[in-house]
């Protein structure tokens, strides 16, 4: 699938192990977000010309296509585009506040901090954080979340907020068994989808919220979907403005009936443009995609140099982090650079795991639909080389 | 008083980065770094990535040392060169420096500004 990527004909000298933080463009991506800014840039929603009703139609197409990806149904209800993973889980976070008033969140200890933050960082005091920690095999618990949450009073008002794929570990959490976890205990649910979305086919039905960024489906920068349970079309906007209502009085409004209530102002446009060819792309490649996937992961999980490297956990899918046995892993990320190979260290912004498991970083490698084995085998071979530098000095 | 890059003329003659970072841990190796004593919260250069102390010992000498073996060699040779160098140069002296005798760019954006907040604080001493 490489041939579908520019970025490695014109860097064919780099060796991008990088892809959990963001994937490599599909080709279609920049042609579209080119053409919709040299040729066709115009305002959706209500323009009453002709430009603007084709950015419309590329807009309504582009959730048609999600909905048919991820199997959903009335797309149109259930998928709010934003910013990105972020501010998808803000709005969920302030979604949720304004329903209800006070709570429990379970978030697993695996989460990035952009899962926790909206929560600890709210000014609301009238809702408690709580950690699901993980089993032996480094998944996030469902007896220590099942136990947890059932010492609750049914009257306390109770959320589940997990990734479906750690950005540390690599693993697949069990969310058939969380969703029937919140459904027995009358939980919210949201799932960050960000590091599993481009890689696995995943059941997202009965979630009240899902989301995940554009930019690590091999897609463009600064756009995220938030998929909503289309209950949560009964409260207000977090955020209302322009767009998200069907009109305005002096002293009333009315908002829309659909997922665009929770898109105030103007889309990225230029971004949304580019997602039909892509998501056309990912159904055509889906099988292909997942299969690469495993097979990366069984090859990285085989050939770790265990006596240099200590994986963290084995992965399931699209990355893997690993403690060195001797040298700070800043050392390794500036000497692998030094070959032109791209991979990322440190605390991976999810350091309440990285306090329990790790002395102070780690090294992450990951990969995408275009990375080789012979990229990932370069890379061991290349930390074991800075592994035997390293000990040199020791 | 020998200019930086006089100083450490064996670095500069090496084509390799993997050699010219061999070299810098190994100079930070075989040098006495800041010793522990000196290890605090006061002493710690903000903005580096892993942690890096600076200080100058009760001897006068400025010394440090990092967790991260680049940049503790890194650190090691601006102190040594810092302890031997001119007012004038001491003034002078900048990443800047480091940017044009081709050292700075061996390390990402973010360590650069470690070493930057590195020479900022060793002006403070």
């Amino acid at each position: 699938m490489r041939e579908y990527f520019p970025f490695f004909k014109r860097r064919p000298d780099i060796t991008y192990l990088d892809s959990a933080a963001t994937g490599q463009t599909l080709f279609s991506v920049a042609e579209d977000m080119q053409d919709f800014m040299l040729s066709n840039k115009s305002n959706a929603h209500r323009s009453g010309n002709s430009m603007g009703t084709y950015v419309d139609h590329q807009y309504q197409s582009s959730k048609e296509l999600i909905g048919k990806w991820l199997n959903l149904n009335n797309p149109e209800q259930r998928i709010v585009y934003n910013s990105g993973t972020t501010q998808g889980l803000n709005d969920a976070t302030q979604m949720i506040m304004s329903a209800m008033s006070s709570g429990v969140v379970f978030v697993g200890i695996d989460s990035h901090h952009s899962l926790i933050l909206p929560w600890t960082q709210s000014g609301n005091a009238k809702w408690r954080v709580v950690f699901i920690e993980l089993d032996k095999d480094g998944r996030l618990d469902l007896n220590d979340l099942e136990t947890k949450i059932k010492l609750e009073p049914i009257a306390v008002s109770k959320v589940i907020a997990v990734n479906a794929v750690s950005n540390v570990l690599g693993l697949v959490n069990d969310l058939d068994s969380i969703k029937k976890i919140a459904l027995e205990v009358a939980a919210v649910s949201i799932i960050d989808a960000s590091q599993i979305i481009s890689k696995r086919q995943l059941n997202l039905s009965g979630f009240d919220f899902v989301v995940w960024s554009w930019h690590k489906v091999y897609g463009p920068m600064g756009l995220g979907c938030l998929l909503i349970d289309p209950i949560w079309l009964n409260f207000d906007p977090v955020r209302p403005g322009g767009g998200s209502v069907t009109s305005v009085s002096i002293d009333s409004v009315s908002w829309q009936t659909n997922a665009a209530k929770f898109e105030s102002g103007t889309q990225n446009l230029a971004a949304i443009s580019a997602l039909p060819k892509l998501v056309k792309w990912l159904m055509e490649h889906q099988a292909d995609i997942e299969s690469h996937d495993k097979s990366l992961a069984k090859i990285i999980n085989d050939q770790i140099p265990l006596s240099q490297f200590t994986p963290i956990s084995k992965t399931d899918s699209g990355l893997l982090c690993l403690e060195p046995a001797v040298g700070s892993v800043e050392d390794y990320t500036m000497m692998l650079d030094a070959k032109n190979i791209m991979i990322r260290s440190g605390k991976l912004c999810a350091e309440p795991l990285i306090q329990q498991i790790s002395n102070g970083g780690l090294l992450r490698l990951s990969w995408g639909c275009y990375t080789t084995r012979q990229e990932i085998e370069l890379a061991l071979d290349s930390l074991g080389d800075i592994y035997a530098r390293l000990s040199k000095h020791v | 008083m020998l200019d930086f890059q006089n100083m450490f003329n064996d670095l500069f003659e090496l084509e390799d980065p993997m050699d010219k970072y061999e070299w810098i841990i190994d100079y930070g190796s075989g040098t006495v770094g800041l010793e522990q004593k000196y290890h605090n919260d006061d002493t710690l250069v903000k903005g580096c990535t892993s942690p890096l102390w600076l200080a100058r010992e009760d001897s006068g000498r400025i010394a440090a040392w990092g967790k991260s073996s680049i940049i503790n060699g890194m650190a090691s040779m601006i102190c040594d060169w810092y302890n031997q160098a001119n007012t004038h140069q001491q003034l002078e002296f900048s990443l800047n420096t480091l940017t044009d005798i081709g050292l700075a760019p061996l390390l990402s954006m973010g360590r650069q500004n470690g070493v930057a907040n590195l020479i900022a604080k060793i002006k403070t001493l």
